[in-house]
């Protein structure tokens, strides 16, 4: 598992296109929260996790490296978990990035130039940093469980439809004036996108609300998925 | 050590599967190498895939040692080399094999002698080991594939076209290592089109065509099958040489100048001919006994 989180994050963090595009990204989260707050910064980070998250298993297994790993004595599921857990740990890192940017921003360099910005509070930005890793959490399996079958960024692509798809019929639904479809849509949304107010939750309100349980609801179902579906998929390769 | 019964697997869906393997049965034994000979979409590589555990086979079962494929006890004593190398091009080699020595539950405070001993073994040695597999030639890919396998003596070896787009000094060193694999008492399954290789390292081989084994050939010991041995005397006597091996029942043709050309010989055959030029004071030049496999090849009933 180690080994897999290791090798996870030496192939994001080993490729300079991608370290690079992460730094830059990171420096322009930081000035958007020193700027603005940190709500508006860490909606940004989404784009980081999508490069971090993206083609997690279906790359591995295209380029023929799985079946290398999987000659080895580790089971299936700490290939994947290891995976899993190596996306958690490089959106970590890229999020620690972002606040040291951010407060080395708000507490240095926007007072030495002069620039209007709004009260730097540490509580807040980790709170703020924390609400999006737990958001990645979600994410993340998401992702993982649609990399196990889809090839290439399939992953990203399926993560966009379903989330389109679930939100389709509600405005279908009040277009059609068939409620039943639209109330079908908000619970497939619900249990399986669930939305939590992550700065509320971790404020101390509502930890053990309806939301919260949803989300670990959806968390378990697509990791468990995902190792289902990674356990039955076969791995052939090229041609004799 | 590696019994496969009954194997079959298809391809495809609907109205379009392909029988990869076709109720596929053999048996390895601890310590022998085994050659799995065939032409393009036979199904070695399928076969290679099912004793790996990568494809489950629709009927039949395949035990290693008594246990399932996907054991880890199987596993943590399997070193395998695929035909398509998967890399992370911006390892170094020496990060890459130090991955797979801890992925193989290697001690990692032996992780720098092994890796070095396992590179050094295949000729990849100081400042290669540092550069980026992104920078590697076909050939010292391959090489640093084997090693990869190799690592940890593992004692079974599954090696897909293991020299595949080497120079011949790569050639040699992978042939080198499937031979102190073998005397070590490694079990090794190669899947090779390198007929000529395949005849020097092999101690059996199996023909699969269309998915189905056709033959089975051992190529060593006195089980061994039919080869076929050219025996080389000096020009001017060729003649009593015919005589010498006619007198002692062994059926030979004049080939090439000097060369006569023993049939059907097994290796005890061959040794009584050369005994037998050897007392009629016949010197011998030369002797080569090979199963010609290419032959065999061609005369594989669905060829």
């Amino acid at each position: 598992m180690i080994e897999m989180i290791r090798r996870f994050l030496r192939q994001r963090f080993g490729n300079p296109i991608v370290a690079v595009t992460l730094v830059v990204l990171a420096l322009l989260i930081g000035v958007t929260i020193a700027l603005s707050g940190t709500r508006a910064g860490t909606s940004s980070a989404f784009l980081a996790l999508v490069i971090l998250a993206a083609r997690s298993v279906s790359k591995d297994a295209s380029s023929g490296a799985l079946q290398m790993i999987l000659a080895r004595p580790l089971r299936r599921t700490q290939y994947l978990y290891g995976r899993y857990a190596g996306i958690l740990c490089a959106y970590a890192a890229f999020l620690v990035l972002c606040g040291v940017f951010a407060a080395l921003l708000a507490v240095a360099a926007l007072p030495a130039l002069r620039v209007p910005a709004p009260p730097f509070d540490p509580r807040v930005l980790l709170r703020g940093l924390a609400g999006s890793l737990l958001g990645a959490v979600l994410f993340s399996a998401v992702l993982l469980f649609f990399s196990t079958f889809l090839p290439g960024y399939g992953d990203v692509l399926a993560y966009f439809l379903v989330a389109i798809l679930l939100s389709l019929p509600e405005a279908l639904g009040q277009a059609l004036k068939t409620p039943w479809l639209g109330d079908a849509a908000r619970v497939a949304h619900q249990n399986l996108l669930p939305e939590v107010d992550w700065d509320t939750v971790l404020g101390g309100q509502d930890v053990l609300g309806a939301p919260t349980g949803r989300w670990v609801l959806a968390v378990v179902v697509f990791l468990a998925a995902a190792a289902l579906v990674f356990r039955r998929r076969e791995f052939a390769y090229g041609q004799d | 050590m590696i019994v496969v019964e009954n194997v079959s697997k298809s391809y495809g869906r609907f109205g379009r599967r392909t029988r990869a393997l076709d109720g596929v049965s053999l048996e390895v034994q601890r310590g022998e190498t085994l050659g799995l000979i065939g032409p393009n979409g036979a199904g070695k590589t399928t076969l290679l895939s099912c004793l790996l555990g990568f494809v489950r086979p629709e009927t039949g079962a395949i035990r290693i040692g008594g246990r399932a494929v996907d054991d880890l006890w199987v596993r943590a004593r399997t070193g395998y080399m695929p035909e398509r190398l998967g890399f992370d091009r911006d390892l170094t080699g020496g990060a890459f094999l130090a991955h797979h020595w801890r992925l193989s539950g290697g001690d990692p405070t032996k992780t720098r002698g092994e890796v070095a001993s396992a590179a050094a073994r295949v000729g990849l040695e100081g400042p290669v080991l540092a550069k980026k597999l992104k920078t590697y030639s076909r050939g010292m890919l391959q090489r640093i594939g084997v090693a990869q396998a190799t690592l940890g003596d593992p004692d079974l070896l599954f090696l897909d076209e293991p020299a595949s787009g080497t120079d011949p000094l790569g050639v040699s060193i992978v042939r080198d290592r499937i031979l102190e694999a073998k005397s070590r008492g490694a079990t090794v399954v190669l899947n090779s089109h390198q007929l000529a290789e395949v005849e020097r390292v092999c101690d059996r081989v199996v023909f699969i065509d269309r998915g189905r084994l056709t033959r089975s050939e051992t190529l060593t010991g006195e089980a061994a099958s039919r080869r076929r041995a050219i025996v080389r005397v000096p020009p001017e006597r060729v003649e009593d040489a015919r005589g010498l091996l006619d007198s002692a029942g062994i059926a030979c043709q004049a080939a090439a100048e000097g060369a006569l050309r023993l049939d059907g010989s097994t290796e005890a055959e061959v040794a009584r001919a050369v005994k037998a030029l050897a007392l009629g004071d016949v010197p011998v030049l030369e002797v080569r006994s090979s199963a010609e496999l290419e032959e065999l090849f061609r005369e594989s009933p669905t060829r």
